[in-house]
């Protein structure tokens, strides 16, 4: 994953900017990871570290999801 | 596809993937063979929803490497993410009123790796008018269970990806109260309506809410349902648990859920569903026998699993690549 691409991941995961993507799971997970944050149960390195696992198991779907947010 | 008990058999014996959904009295009468089934008479079929105790609901599993077939109980319910194939999809039916039902419900959000692997699923009825058995099928094994979820785990070849994800009729209304609860629950008594503690069936009754109408709360984008089964002079029970640390509000009214759902799936746009199932409240409460909701046929169940337990929602998976 590229610099720019986690760093935009970051900002959707602290709210900073939205990003709804058309992959239910997608969304479920970044639900999770946002409300994990807010209550301090995890920090952001960990996050991203399932992100990261999350989107690299399916390329077909995170394709998409990964040019849309390149573009936010 | 609404087949006959006759032509069904014929798919098991031609050693067909299948998953199957019908009343019990044609579940029970399949052969062995690579099939998981659970037992629903209502269906959501290409000529429109109907009740039918005369055909079965088969979805062939082509696009299946191959396939494993296990049950589990409350204890063990979440071996299933790690028994799954690594590339693969996870089709699970569970009976409704079991404790693996309500052990699923309450615990799947918070399962480590769940969202790793693409789950489908339903909830197993019965006929609401003559009452029945849940019961879901193992039919690699020729069992039958009233207490334990069966899981197909489909393998997937290289290259391809199952997506799960659904399609909900319902939405919320950003300037209505936030709703939250202090615990993971299929029952509440009390309720934080902006910030103030409330009894939730006292406000359901001032406030004259619908009940048809779901608790709705928004994960990133994707609204998830949870569906109000009974409200008694103090308590308020639910289809699926609401969660603490979640933002709900009521759904907005909805007059037409058949033309919502058209709606819904022309916004989505074009997809080519493996598998297919909605909600018994939304057969129930939007009148949606006779109407036809395309591309989306199959079984109409009392709860659908799309990584979680979902309420009053149509929910789906392709295979991708």
């Amino acid at each position: 994953m590229d610099a720019v691409v986690k760093e935009k991941i970051e900002k959707i995961l602290y709210g900073e900017i939205r990003y709804t993507s058309a992959n239910l799971a997608f969304n479920m997970m970044i639900s999770k990871m946002q409300k994990r944050l807010k209550a301090n149960s995890v920090d952001m390195e960990t996050c991203m570290k399932e992100m990261e696992e999350f989107l690299a198991k399916y390329p077909i779907v995170a394709k998409v999801d990964l040019a849309n947010i390149a573009a936010l | 596809m609404l087949i006959n008990l006759e032509e069904t058999i014929n798919l098991i014996n031609e050693g067909k993937k299948l998953h199957i959904a019908a009343d019990e009295s044609l579940l029970k009468q399949l052969p062995k063979g690579n099939w998981i089934g659970g037992t629903t008479p209502y269906f959501i079929s290409e000529e429109g929803g109907l009740l039918t105790k005369e055909r079965l609901f088969v979805d062939e599993i082509d696009y299946a490497e191959e396939i494993r077939v296990e049950a589990y109980g409350k204890y063990n319910i979440f071996q299933i993410v790690e028994e799954c194939y690594d590339n693969g999809l996870t089709m699970l039916i569970i009976p409704y009123g079991s404790q693996v039902a309500t052990k699923y419900a309450k615990e799947a959000p918070e399962v480590e790796e769940l969202l790793m692997h693409p789950t489908i699923g339903w909830i197993s009825g019965f006929d609401l008018e003559t009452g029945g058995t849940a019961r879901v099928y193992d039919g690699t094994r020729g069992e039958s269970y009233t207490d334990k979820a069966v899981a197909m785990y489909i393998k997937l070849p290289e290259g391809k990806s199952a997506m799960i994800n659904m399609i909900n009729i319902f939405s919320d209304d950003k300037t209505d109260p936030i709703i939250q609860f202090n615990d993971n629950d299929l029952s509440v008594t009390n309720c934080i309506v902006n910030g103030q503690d409330v009894n939730l069936s006292e406000y359901i009754r001032k406030k004259g809410i619908d009940i048809k109408m779901p608790l709705v709360a928004d994960y990133n984008g994707s609204y998830i349902n949870t569906s109000i089964k009974e409200v008694t002079d103090s308590t308020v029970s639910f289809y699926a648990p609401v969660f603490r640390n979640i933002e709900y509000r009521f759904a907005v009214d909805v007059e037409d859920y058949a033309a919502k759902f058209r709606e819904r799936i022309n916004e989505a746009g074009a997809h080519r569903p493996a598998l297919s199932c909605n909600c018994i409240l939304n057969y129930q409460f939007g009148n949606l026998k006779g109407q036809k909701i395309p591309p989306y046929t199959g079984p109409v169940t009392f709860g659908e699993v799309a990584y979680q337990l979902l309420n009053q929602t149509l929910v789906y998976c392709e295979i991708l690549g």
